[in-house]
């Protein structure tokens, strides 16, 4: 009944291209190979994203991605096609990107140095004048910045807030994905960002005192 | 930095201000949502810190995506990986084959073996030791056809067996 109601509520986009999912499915199940590689097509992006939003490490990205889609190839005759191909395909991916870390026994990112107190005034501009990055070298120092900053966050929040702020997943995704209750993402998510920007003030401000201290030996 | 941080907004409108935070919120419940952020400063502190997080977050941009040869790879790999396993089941089939019906017919002759002892053998034999037991007590029983037929034959019998020991 509620997966009924939430059909109805899908964009009619959403809704054929989830038929055509259902129709490739059901070819790929009876060994059109041409069939399951147009779903990889189909969904790769999407796939992308999640495994480097969780990963972010890039250079894993694209072999934990290939594990995905041959696992899904591999599972594809036991999918009764209860939940959305996606769905089933993006839970495959988070799984993988478990079992990954689980074997590396690695945190997904973690940076050990701090932000420089030019990084944080650039940061506090770019934050507070609500202005999008110039170009593509300001955008990929934004991303390195930010990583720094998220690795500050439990790797729960961290996720949910890059799969959605950065990825572009929606709540009803994230929590399906995740088996998680949508009220539950929602308020993971305020608490996440509100951690972020704490994280971002105490860097800032132990920046700014390590600044002042060494302006001061200067003087002296 | 003109933010004002804290910890929390008040619990019930952590959810709602998610919602209006993303623009998801009927006409009615924005209101409320407003007129609250309106009147408690930790919640419109907790507020500006979430709007600001998105600002940041959007600043980087999704990861890269897959390069063009991306599915054919897949594809590549899919098939690689069903022509190990066909190569790994040419070699093993014949004793895959033989293992399945090896099991198959040891779980008949198991069956078989287990319903014959439960159903058929068992009642016999219970009759078997039944009379080998009741043969066993008959040795100690007085033997009916010698039964002593007076208290003279009694005390003969007593005397054998005492001098007999």
């Amino acid at each position: 009944m509620a997966a009924s109601a939430a059909a109805l509520t899908l964009p009619l986009d959403r809704k054929a291209k989830r038929e055509e999912d259902r129709e490739l499915v059901r070819l790929s199940q009876s060994g059109t190979e041409s069939a399951f590689e147009e779903l990889v097509r189909r969904h790769q992006q999407r796939v992308f994203a999640l495994v480097g939003g969780i990963l972010r490490r890039q250079e894993d990205v694209e072999d934990v991605a290939q594990q995905v889609f041959l696992k899904a190839f591999l599972g594809i005759k036991r999918f009764d096609q209860r939940a959305a191909f996606s769905t089933w395909l993006y839970k495959i991916a988070v799984n993988e990107c478990w079992d990954y870390l689980r074997k590396k026994k690695v945190r997904p990112l973690v940076y050990e140095s701090d932000l420089s107190e030019e990084q944080v005034s650039r940061l506090d501009g770019i934050v507070s004048a609500d202005r999008p990055p110039e170009g593509p070298n300001t955008r990929a120092e934004a991303r390195e910045l930010l990583e720094r900053m998220l690795s500050a966050l439990p790797e729960q929040d961290r996720q949910l807030l890059v799969l959605k702020e950065m990825e572009g997943f929606s709540v009803q995704e994230l929590a399906e994905i995740l088996d998680l209750n949508v009220n539950t993402v929602k308020v993971r998510l305020f608490r996440a960002r509100g951690r972020i920007m704490e994280a971002y003030r105490r860097r800032a401000d132990a920046q700014s005192k390590a600044a002042g201290v060494a302006a001061a030996q200067k003087k002296g | 930095m003109t933010w004002e941080f804290r910890k929390g907004a008040c619990g019930e409108y952590e959810l709602l201000l998610e919602d209006y935070l993303n623009g998801a919120l009927g006409s009615s419940e924005k209101a409320t949502v407003e007129q609250h952020l309106r009147a408690c400063v930790p919640c419109r502190a907790a507020f500006e810190n979430a709007a600001a997080s998105v600002r940041l977050m959007r600043l980087a941009g999704p990861s890269d995506g897959p390069g063009p040869a991306f599915a054919r790879t897949v594809m590549a790999r899919i098939r690689a990986a069903e022509d190990r396993v066909a190569e790994r089941m040419g070699v093993w089939q014949p004793l895959v084959r033989f293992g399945w019906r090896f099991a198959a017919t040891a779980t008949l002759v198991l069956g078989v073996l287990v319903t014959y002892d439960a159903g058929w053998v068992r009642p016999a034999q219970r009759g078997a030791n039944g009379a080998r037991v009741a043969a066993m007590t008959d040795i100690f029983a007085p033997d009916p056809g010698k039964a002593p037929a007076s208290r003279d034959e009694v005390l003969m019998m007593e005397a054998e067996v005492t001098h007999g020991n």
